[in-house]
């Protein structure tokens, strides 16, 4: 087709004509044209083959932060070691934390068979990976004490004993506050809630026109039903019950729509996340009271608000409830279906399941020096502890208090996800009759469990 | 609706209460117009001023910046290859709105000025082509680029953007509307086609390829999703893309995105202004009107 | 009405009769005028249609086809005919999705109209500085989507956002403008006509600059006030520029804004954004039903074809042949 335009180029060049200066554009255009043939050339996609991939959305990078800086040397110096000591080379690929989690990339990579041979995976999404048979088994390389080592961390992540995916760190939630407007309202540690009614008072009393009292997460999405089923699961319920059957539509269930919903009613809770959901920002800004958040943040402030005074605490508990937690945190797994499923598999194991000294000090390392987790492994948790990693104050309360009460982050798939997301929201921010949409959420579930063939939902 | 060359023209009776009137309703024009635009760059404002705040208070909402400072800019060139980024999109889109004018007006101008069988239905089959979605059929091209060795390369995010039948139509439209006589005089003449689509009808529509060339070129500056899927390598990487690299795992750095939003949308600015003198220009010396 | 009017009609004449031209001089070089027209259009077309082909109309083939198959975004397909239509026929929240496209086209694509049609008449006047008042105009349309939802997300924030602050200096009370799901499609819609405006604004410009400027001063002898020159002058001769852009931005309306979804409500709050589009983006990128999304895809592009066939019906093409 390149050929059509020269060719008919040709007569346009006879002399006389007014529109010379047209002409040596259009001449222009011609060998502009032409460029992307020459370029394919050069430019053509490797074949498959070659290194191992590894996706994430860590490094390597550059940013002005020093933790995310750090978090980058991490991963680049666990690659180089690997690569220093394997055969089996692995490429770093960075991509931005956004397009990881809400893009295009992966799923287009995945379904044309181009997935990366390594990548993160978070417990949303396991049972959609696992189904589609692309998680390697990662037992076969690890040793049986390591897998005891890890303990109830990997339930999420197993499937008929088997183990699919490794966790590098554990995200528990909590509750943040400004000790500034706590103390300003007259407030003291002692007024610390420990009852949904007491945290709603205080929200009520800390708010103003530009600050949120208390803030849940308003948008949809994985993240805010993760955030969500804490308060589900303190007074009993649960979505799918041990037998795996559907358990939404109960008292505990509307109970904690009941909460999200009353917080929005009553302007206690804002309908759009303060400062584009900035928590540095928020805080800092003066814009938020209290906010339901991960134990992450406690990095991000001591990198960008060092002296800021902030404080944490559990979250609170409706009469005649049991205290819990969610739990989040990524993992590493292996493509069954990449390069060399085998290489990658041990990798995984290598990097962050093994019982050897560097596998279990990188761990530490991740949880307490570049990030501030929990470790996922016991020897890893007391080594970080040993290291001082827990010792201030709020690092503290969250492996003393906010943790041991945790429930890892449920692994629904994405029919179950909706259902749920869709009551939260129609609740939440439509004001939507709380038993209605639990009921409408319940049997939603219920017909798609009853055709649902796959691995274990719960 | 009448515009000053015909003040300047009509000397009739009630010329100077016409004149009078006339010249209030122009400033009340010019007031809309001034009004509006402000309205309008309101929100553009707002984002190059923030991109001068500090993270702190890049969320506070005031226009004016509290706490001034460069730093977002110098930590968009510094840290990040953003240089390298604005000429990888200025590259891509100048090659693909270069291409995609040639092509586009070469079909038009066959689908508006020559008689050939089946003329209406390609032109149908042409549009439809507007109405598919992209999300849907994202998965196939990428199948279809992978095939033609296409991806991680500069020929995968130029080749597949070039098409495009928004352009075909548009120019279409155009070329309907062109008087009939000049190309009848140059036929007689005898002119071949090329001659006179290159001679003739080319020149004519540079007010429509003008404007355009701005269209092509700003929305493969702006594109972001195709590039994402089709190249991993950071040679590669667009200027949307490097935008949203600022965004890490759990906070949002806004204050440099809106740095590199703003590095990313003053040469297009600089560019649309240069552009829309070029259209009025080149209509007042086409002979056109 | 008109001379172009007029010659619109006699191309339209000569198109029905094809020149019958003795093409059995069997000269070899020498092609009949007729099939020399054939062979140029041919030529001149055959870039646009090979690279449509490959880059658009075979991958929505591919895309019709993936609607037959249940697929796991992992490699595998299976067959299972018009399962994914019947799950799309009893998909309330797909419908709920329409609904909601339904009603964001029907308000964005007349406002759209109007607004840009009101600019475009208002920059075509002389004015002094209008070179700047255009570039302002047009400014929004520079911006990214991505970024584009990024800004209005600050600037329609509930606590600080600027829109809430005037009005609360205005004594009024702020409102949640994308936490509530009445307000947010409404700041959707005008957030996309702040972004287009300049666009088609520009699309407007080029259209009314083609009209010679003999017929208005013919209407200003005749007597003719600025309504009446619109409606007799302007309104007729710019029919080929809005059918250009009612189609245009209706068609837009149904297929984009996906990007600025994304940033600004990702679909809520409680579904009140999620446009077809972005229910269909879910399915397949968030939850790997490709299969499904296919299915939806291909049903919205079906009803773009009604919609368009119905407006090409209509028009002609866009062509308006038959005039006044």
């Amino acid at each position: 087709m390149l050929q059509h335009g020269n060719e008919a180029g040709r007569p346009a060049t006879s002399p006389g004509t007014s529109r010379r200066r047209f002409l040596t554009a259009a001449a222009g255009a011609g060998s502009a044209v032409a460029a992307p043939a020459l370029l394919t050339g050069c430019g053509t996609a490797r074949a498959k083959g070659g290194n191992l991939q590894f996706w994430n959305f860590y490094g390597p990078q550059r940013s002005p932060d020093p933790a995310v800086n750090a978090q980058s040397k991490w991963f680049v110096d666990m690659v180089d070691r690997w690569n220093a000591t394997h055969k089996a080379r692995i490429d770093l690929v960075y991509l931005p934390q956004a397009t990881y989690l809400n893009g295009f990339k992966l799923p287009a990579a995945f379904a044309t068979g181009e997935g990366p041979d390594i990548f993160l995976l978070s417990p949303g999404d396991f049972l959609r990976y696992y189904n589609g048979g692309v998680l390697a088994d990662l037992t076969p390389h690890m040793e049986k004490a390591a897998i005891g080592d890890f303990g109830s961390a990997l339930d999420s992540r197993k499937v008929d004993g088997k183990v699919y995916a490794l966790p590098m760190e554990i995200e528990p939630l909590a509750m943040f506050y400004a000790q500034d407007v706590w103390e300003k309202a007259g407030l003291s540690e002692a007024d610390i809630p420990t009852t949904w009614d007491q945290m709603l008072d205080i929200g009520d009393k800390l708010r103003t026109k530009t600050r949120a009292g208390l803030v849940f997460e308003t948008r949809p999405g994985y993240y805010q039903n993760f955030t969500w089923y804490p308060w589900m699961w303190q007074g009993g319920g649960e979505v799918l019950d041990e037998h795996g059957e559907v358990a939404f539509d109960s008292k505990a269930t509307r109970q904690a729509l009941g909460l999200w919903q009353d917080a929005v009613r009553h302007g206690i809770a804002p309908r759009t996340m303060p400062a584009a959901a900035d928590v540095i920002g928020g805080f800092k800004g003066g814009n938020v009271a209290m906010w339901q958040q991960g134990i992450w943040n406690v990095s991000s402030f001591k990198a960008f608000a060092p002296k800021y005074r902030y404080g944490v605490f559990k979250l609170p508990t409706p009469p005649g409830g049991r205290y819990v937690t969610a739990l989040g945190g990524w993992s590493f797994c292996a493509n069954a279906q990449g390069r060399n499923a085998e290489a990658a598999a041990e990798f995984c194991v290598w990097a962050l399941g093994s019982m050897k000294d560097d596998s279990i000090d990188r761990m530490v390392e991740w949880c307490v020096g570049t990030k501030s987790d929990v470790a996922p492994r016991d020897s890893a948790l007391d080594r970080g502890s040993a290291k001082g990693g827990y010792d201030s104050a709020i690092m503290k309360k969250f492996k003393d208090e906010i943790f041991p009460g945790g429930r890892a982050e449920p692994r629904y798939p994405p029919v179950v996800y909706k259902a749920i997301s869709d009551a939260i929201q129609g609740t939440m921010l439509a004001g939507h009759g709380v038993a209605s949409d639990a009921g409408r959420a319940a049997r939603s579930i219920e017909a798609y469990t009853k055709s649902y063939q796959g691995a274990s939902l719960i | 609706m009448a515009s000053d060359a015909l003040t300047t023209r009509t000397h009739t009776t009630a010329a100077a209460a016409g004149r009078r009137r006339l010249l209030s309703s122009r400033a009340g024009l010019t007031l809309l117009a001034v009004v509006l635009s402000l309205i309008s760059l309101f929100p553009v404002l707002w984002m190059v001023t923030s991109s001068f705040k500090t993270r702190a208070t890049v969320t506070d909402g005031r226009l004016i910046p509290q706490d001034f400072t460069f730093q977002n800019f110098v930590y968009v060139f510094t840290e990040v290859p953003f240089a390298r980024y604005l000429w990888n999109s200025f590259f891509i889109s100048t090659v693909i709105t270069v291409a995609a004018l040639f092509f586009h007006s070469m079909a038009a101008y066959a689908l508006a000025r020559l008689r050939f069988p089946g003329r209406e239905r390609l032109f149908g089959a042409i549009f439809a082509t507007l109405l598919v979605t992209a999300p849907v059929v994202l998965i196939p091209l990428f199948l279809v680029a992978r095939e033609l060795g296409l991806l991680n390369s500069y020929a995968g995010l130029i080749i597949p953007a070039i098409f495009n039948a928004f352009g075909i139509f548009l120019l279409r439209q155009f070329y309907l509307g062109l008087p009939k006589e000049l190309e009848e005089a140059a036929v007689i003449d005898g002119c071949g086609h090329w001659r006179v689509y290159w001679n003739i009808v080319l020149p004519m529509s540079r007010p429509i390829l003008s404007a355009l060339a701005i269209f092509f070129f700003l929305a493969n500056w702006n594109a972001f999703v195709w590039p994402l899927v089709a190249t991993s390598d950071q040679d590669l990487t667009v200027v949307q893309l490097g935008i949203s690299s600022f965004q890490t795992q759990y906070t949002s750095n806004w204050n440099y995105i809106l740095a590199a939003a703003t590095v990313a949308a003053l040469p297009m600015l600089v560019l649309f202004f240069i552009f829309q003198r070029q259209i009025v220009e080149s209509i007042k010396t086409s002979g056109l009107k | 009405m008109s001379g172009v009017a007029a010659q619109e009609r006699r191309r339209g004449t000569t198109m029905a009769a094809p020149a019958q031209s003795p093409d059995t001089s069997g000269r070899r070089p020498r092609l009949s005028r007729k099939h020399r027209e054939w062979l140029a259009a041919g030529l001149f077309l055959a870039p646009d249609v090979l690279g449509l082909l490959v880059f658009v109309a075979i991958p929505m083939v591919l895309s019709i086809g993936l609607s037959f198959f249940q697929v796991s975004g992992f490699g595998s397909y299976e067959w299972i005919g018009l399962g994914n239509y019947r799950r799309m026929v009893n998909d309330p929240l797909f419908w709920d999705s329409m609904k909601i496209t339904g009603l964001y086209v029907v308000f964005l694509v007349p406002i759209l109209f109007c607004v840009s049609l009101g600019l475009g008449l208002l920059v075509r006047q002389k004015l002094p500085g209008v070179g700047v008042y255009r570039t302002m105009l047009f400014m929004p349309y520079v911006i990214s989507l991505v970024v584009v939802g990024v800004l209005w997300k600050f600037l329609l924030d509930e606590q600080t956002g600027v829109v809430n602050r005037a009005m609360r200096a205005a004594g009024l009370d702020g409102e949640p403008w994308l936490g509530s799901p009445s307000l947010a499609l409404g700041c959707v819609i005008a957030v996309m006509v702040w972004v287009m405006m300049g666009y088609y604004m520009i699309i407007f410009l080029a259209g009314l600059q083609e009209i010679p400027q003999e017929y208005y001063e013919a209407a200003k002898l005749d007597g003719a006030g600025p309504w009446t020159t619109f409606r007799t002058i302007t309104w007729p001769l710019l029919r080929p520029t809005s059918f250009f852009v009612l189609l245009m931005s209706t068609v837009a309306a149904i297929t984009g804004g996906l990007d600025l979804i994304f940033v600004l409500t990702n679909g809520g709050p409680a579904n009140g954004t999620s446009l077809a589009i972005f229910y269909i983006y879910q399915q397949a990128f968030g939850f790997g039903e490709y299969g499904y999304a296919s299915a939806m895809g291909s049903f919205l592009v079906l009803i773009m074809v009604l919609i368009s066939a119905v407006l090409f019906t209509f028009t002609r093409g866009g062509r308006f042949d038959d005039g006044e």
